[in-house]
């Protein structure tokens, strides 16, 4: 049955492309929506992806904070007593405050500093996004560090050497990472005491505490034991507070609904698109499912070949779809719009062009052929 | 309900069969109650003209419509009893159509078109190409096995046909005025093809207003206003 579908498929090659380039735009559409949602979503838990997964397994904060990007500050003295906590093996200052960046171009850009203490850098970068340079060389003097896909928006490069001034003074880039990046803002790491230095930050103050747990212990055991003791913070385990800080900004930056209805509206267009391609190319073809209904073809046979042809198309289309996805992939990477066709990406779209065309299908094409009687083929 | 056979030696009866179609508060009787029995070894020629009942009489015994009265039987099969996948089934293995258009699958080529039903038997590829094969032999179409249909003329195309409704070698073949679209010619050709089943215990009915046909007849109906009689009305029906 596969082979008649081609053929049929193939005879009627206009409506045929149609379908394929309906289901193209459609896949395309849906894929890189939710590339660009995937990318935004990395951006907005960037502080927490970007940390050290073995010194930052709880991120406590205060007590109002749900997201990461919005932290209050803390009395430093609460970096010392968390680790009388049972199951805290150490606990870390974080201090994030904003700078403003100014080039040897004369250029001007808020960036935020991000401090945590030598050597573990609790709070990032994590070795894993370094592009070059040592994680060791920001305990230099005015030393920082600089992101590689930050060189357009500081209109400067970020290579290691570079010279800059923060809130007016001296620093260097001494490390350059890659794709450690923020929500709505370029992170230049260092340590706690040069980010007190650059951002005038108080001596007394923290904005955050990384903690590190002991073996035998679960970070919500040690979490829940750290909020009894302190009221007034709240622990949260890493992973928790990254889904909270994503849940919080695509609510309230409507950047879900936006995406969603660009979604949601690629999907109807596409499902009314192919499914009135569809239809027409099966009334085009009436008379051929009427005459294989007067020889003995069943309601599911019709009901079947017309399945096989979508599915064909849909295949194709999406195989076409994947190839302009990686296209686009790899052109906005080089401006450091970074996501992946994650393998379940890819398997989602592709169900999702599968319910489209076949939905489309039996909504316009196979409702029509079904009420085809045999007897219409002696009417000419 | 089961009902006896009133014909056990026919391929198809109708037994006081009517057909009515009703369209909104509109009724049209496409055919009066009517009994017609069709014996193997039979060319049966329907003649009648533009509205007569002819396509009404074919499609009831074609099982591709049921009858508003009376019963239909094909092969023993009480028709009126069956839905519509047995009705399917019931054609596909006991009924072959010829149409007056063809009716090939247009984007199949004639070895394609000519095994479609043995597919839909699911009888396994190479033994239903090797059936298909023989079936054009038949009709001298091997050589266009890989044609479309649109790459032959009518009268070719209609050979094919004829090849796709013996290949399931069903006792019963329907013609809808299968020589209507062709030359002199391929009329004599097609129609000595069709004669040459009956002789293999076939059972033949050819609808159609083709006055040469009356030569390849064994038997006669006539079909006016609905009625079906062996005998031709008073007025001829033919001009």
């Amino acid at each position: 049955m596969i082979k008649t579908a081609y053929k049929f498929l193939k005879y009627d090659k206009p409506k045929t492309i149609g379908v394929i380039i309906g289901i193209v735009i459609c896949t395309f559409l849906i894929g890189q929506q939710v590339g660009i949602l995937t990318f935004l979503t990395r951006l907005m838990g960037g502080l927490i992806d970007n940390s050290d997964t073995d010194t930052a397994q709880i991120w406590i904060v205060d007590k109002i904070t749900i997201n990461v990007n919005e932290l209050a500050r803390l009395d430093e003295s609460l970096v010392r007593e968390v680790r009388s906590v049972e199951g805290v093996k150490n606990s870390y200052p974080v201090i994030v405050a904003g700078a403003i960046a100014t080039f040897s171009s004369g250029k001007t850009v808020p960036v935020t500093l991000i401090g945590s203490e030598p050597p573990h850098f609790s709070a990032g970068p994590n070795t894993g996004k370094i592009a070059e340079g040592k994680l060791s060389d920001l305990v230099l003097e005015y030393s920082i560090s600089a992101d590689y896909y930050d060189a357009s928006t500081f209109s400067n490069t970020t290579d290691l050497g570079t010279e800059l001034e923060l809130n007016g003074k001296r620093a260097f880039i001494r490390l350059q990472t890659i794709d450690a990046r923020g929500f709505g803002g370029s992170y230049i790491y260092t340590t706690v005491t040069k980010a007190r230095f650059y951002a005038n930050y108080p001596q007394d103050k923290v904005n955050a505490i990384n903690v590190s747990i002991k073996d035998g212990y679960t970070p919500e055991e040690v979490c829940n034991s750290i909020n009894k003791t302190f009221p007034s913070v709240r622990a949260w385990v890493t992973n928790d507070l990254k889904k909270s800080t994503i849940r919080f900004v695509v609510s309230s930056s409507n950047i879900g609904t936006s995406i969603g209805s660009l979604v949601i509206f690629a999907i109807i267009s596409g499902f009314f698109i192919i499914g009135l391609t569809l239809y027409s190319a099966a009334i085009d073809r009436i008379r051929d499912y009427g005459t294989l209904k007067a020889i003995g073809a069943t309601n599911q046979y019709i009901t079947k070949l017309i399945l096989i042809q979508s599915f064909i198309s849909a295949s194709t289309g999406f195989l076409l779809a994947w190839m302009l996805l990686e296209g686009f992939r790899s052109g906005v990477a080089k401006g450091g719009l970074i996501f992946s066709l994650s393998p379940a990406l890819l398997v989602g779209l592709f169900l999702i062009t599968l319910i489209i065309s076949g939905g489309s299908a039996v909504f316009f094409s196979i409702r029509t052929l079904k009420n085809v009687e045999p007897a219409s083929v002696f009417r000419n | 309900m089961n009902k006896e056979h009133f014909c056990e030696s026919c391929i198809a009866a109708l037994e006081n069969t009517s057909k009515i179609y009703k369209t909104g508060d509109t009724s049209v009787t496409a055919l009066q109650p009517s009994t017609v029995m069709l014996k193997p070894n039979e060319l049966t020629l329907i003649i009648g003209p533009s509205g007569s009942g002819k396509t009404t009489l074919l499609s009831l015994l074609g099982c591709v419509i049921y009858p508003t009265t009376g019963d239909i039987w094909v092969n023993g099969n009480h028709v009126n009893l069956l839905n519509e996948v047995e009705l399917a089934n019931l054609r596909l293995r006991n009924i072959g159509f010829v149409f007056q258009s063809f009716n090939l699958i247009a984007p199949l080529n004639a070895i394609e078109n000519v095994i479609m039903p043995l597919r839909l038997l699911r009888l396994p590829e190479s033994k239903a190409r090797e059936k298909a094969l023989e079936a054009l032999e038949k009709v001298n179409m091997t050589d266009k096995q890989k044609n479309l249909p649109r790459e032959l003329s009518g009268g070719q195309q209609q050979r094919i046909a004829i090849a796709r409704a013996l290949v399931t070698e069903p006792s019963l073949i329907l013609c809808d005025e299968p020589t209507a679209a062709l030359d002199t010619k391929s009329v004599s050709i097609v129609m000595q093809e069709l004669k040459s089943l009956v002789s293999v215990g076939k059972s033949i009915a050819v609808v159609t207003h083709d006055n040469r046909l009356k030569q390849f007849a064994d038997r006669i109906l006539y079909v006016n206003n609905g009625f079906v009689s062996d005998t031709p009305p008073e007025e001829e029906i033919f001009t």
